[in-house]
């Protein structure tokens, strides 16, 4: 960084200044910054600014094996890193034309809602903290302790798992895990009435977050939105269920929506949204242990892998919304391009600055938190 | 998506000049335009066939051919379908018109696809840097910047051997390996082949 860049604008004498928020403040999951166009407390201007968390994965990922690869890719999100892998993999085997065992897709959505209590619940926690209440964030990175503990158990890593291969999975899970998955959701489950009770019945939260970065439906479509920041406009919409992958067409869910498209719908979407991630996980721990087989199915040397010439765009429902991505093979054994489409490229850049222009300055940060927004999918 | 709205959908994209469609299955449409042809087929399928959502825009530089293709990912949330439209253009001068006026959210991935791969897109609201504030060097997704060789040329390869490690190497352990003789190094490869 060069500071001689950041010379401020000379501007005539006026009520309005300048703010930068960023890159480190409590308002996002990592260094992003937004800079502000005051009039009083009143945003007039913003704009977003990344580039501190930039890695360049996309070209890293066109000089590494496929399989390399896979160390790369749930680095792209920290806070939800199992939708990255398993996105990537679903590319790779569609490219080889390759069968998923059975019991392989189950695992993976359990990892992947899993991965997905964990995120919400630590936006929770996020989303209190800017508002002042720090208590949830503790409660929400304590409870989501237990989910990364079930992690590190069955991968050997907490937050960058590398458990899913193009095929499959690495291994199968440990002797006694599912019950211990059972027990922790259970454990989840029952602390929810807590949260309730500190935040989702506190007035003090309530009053703040009502009303505050409020989209409409028809400008939730037109700039991209989508997750749980578009079902709390209103429109029930899903890829697990409205594009689908894995197992999820074979699986009993809702979509919860909600209609006001502000802070406290988003919310409030997000929180539905865990206990149908429960009742995934229950009713796939219910049938994995009837289903026998392989957790993978053969693949050629990953060391010396042509992965057949093509295009293909892989979509999945992450915890922020729609991620997806495209990757070129020139039928050689290292990618000749791949994409990655985050859906904070779009919560994080054109809707934050579209929303928070017009807002008060305390306001800011909960409109960043509220959108779900990960730097890391801007920046990659 | 049921057959009669595929056979609407194919009807539909005909009135398009040069257009070559391709079904790879129910829900994903390959579509192959001319550059000229392509803000009229974007703005058919927004405006005529409800695919209301620009899910990304995906540029691939083909050095050989000496063209970048531009995919345009679009998704219609009532036909629950998405049509990849891919059209071409000459590398050089690399200049494109924004589809800005179509797809909102086109802003962000021109400005993106600028910065990573020097195509500039008129029209578009906004091509100022976003990523790569500090860089001045060529767009570095562009296939003839190594990042390998410009790593070498302007930093030093640091020689870490501190005493923990210089003990096990004097018992005959040890993992450093030096960069050229790494087995997964892409000039080792290059090499092999």
């Amino acid at each position: 960084m060069r500071p001689e860049n950041y010379e401020a604008r000379r501007q005539p004498p006026s009520y309005e200044y300048e703010l930068n928020i960023g890159p480190n403040h409590p308002g996002i999951e990592g260094n992003y910054a937004v800079k502000l166009r005051l009039h009083g407390d009143t945003v007039i201007d913003s704009r977003a600014d990344a580039g501190y968390l930039h890695r360049g994965f996309e070209k890293l990922m066109e000089g590494r094996l496929w399989i390399q690869n896979l160390a790369i890719t749930p680095r792209i999100c920290v806070p939800d890193p199992v939708p990255m892998e398993v996105s990537y993999c679903l590319a790779v085997e569609e490219l080889c034309g390759l069968e998923v065992p059975e019991r392989a897709l189950y695992l993976r959505v359990i990892q992947l809602e899993l991965s997905r209590l964990a995120a919400h619940l630590f936006t929770f926690g996020g989303h209190a903290a800017t508002t002042g209440m720090y208590t949830p964030m503790f409660w929400g990175i304590a409870d989501r302790d237990q989910i990364l503990d079930l992690f590190e158990e069955l991968s050997g890593g907490r937050v960058y798992h590398i458990y899913n291969i193009p095929g499959g999975v690495r291994r199968d899970h440990p002797e006694g895990w599912l019950q211990r998955v059972a027990d922790t959701i259970d454990y989840i489950e029952s602390r929810l009435p807590d949260y309730d009770n500190l935040l989702f019945h506190n007035q003090v939260f309530v009053q703040r977050a009502r009303g505050i970065g409020a989209i409409s439906q028809q400008d939730a479509l037109d700039w991209a939105v989508t997750g749980p920041n578009l079902r709390a406009c209103g429109l029930a919409f899903d890829v697990r269920r409205d594009d689908p992958y894995l197992v999820y067409d074979r699986l009993d869910f809702e979509i919860p929506t909600e209609e006001a498209g502000d802070a406290w719908a988003r919310i409030l979407v997000r929180r539905s949204e865990l206990f149908e991630s429960i009742r995934i996980i229950r009713q796939c721990l219910e049938r994995l242990p009837s289903i026998a087989g392989p957790i993978r199915c053969p693949i050629p040397n990953p060391l010396a892998w042509n992965v057949p010439a093509g295009s293909v765009y892989t979509r999945v429902e992450s915890s922020k919304g729609e991620l997806a991505w495209y990757v070129v093979s020139d039928g050689s054994e290292r990618p000749y391009r791949t994409h990655v489409r985050g859906p904070s490229q779009m919560h994080a850049v054109q809707v934050l600055e579209k929303l928070s222009t017009g807002a008060r300055i305390e306001d800011v940060a909960q409109i960043m938190f509220s959108l779900d927004a990960c730097p890391p999918e801007v920046d990659r | 998506m049921n057959k009669e709205l595929m056979t609407w959908l194919d009807s539909l994209l005909q009135e398009v000049e040069g257009i070559e469609v391709r079904r790879k299955s129910s829900r994903r449409l390959r579509v192959d335009v001319d550059a000229d042809a392509l803000p009229a087929l974007l703005e058919l399928l927004r405006g005529r066939a409800s695919y209301v959502h620009l899910s990304a825009i995906s540029c691939v530089d083909w050095p050989d051919a000496g063209e970048f293709e531009l995919v345009y990912h679009v998704w219609s949330y009532e036909m629950q379908s998405l049509v990849s439209a891919h059209t071409r253009i000459p590398r050089d001068p690399g200049v494109y018109i924004s589809v800005y006026d179509i797809y909102t959210p086109a802003a962000f991935f021109e400005r993106d696809i600028h910065e990573m791969f020097g195509v500039f897109f008129e029209g578009s609201p906004d091509m100022s840097k976003f990523i790569l504030t500090e860089w001045d060097g060529p767009p570095p997704m562009r296939k003839e910047f190594d990042s390998e060789a410009w790593v070498n040329e302007h930093f030093d390869w640091q020689d870490y051997r501190p005493e923990w490690l210089q003990e096990l190497e004097a018992e005959g352990g040890g993992v450093a390996v030096p960069p050229d003789e790494q087995r997964f190094s892409r000039r080792n490869i290059d090499d092999e082949a």
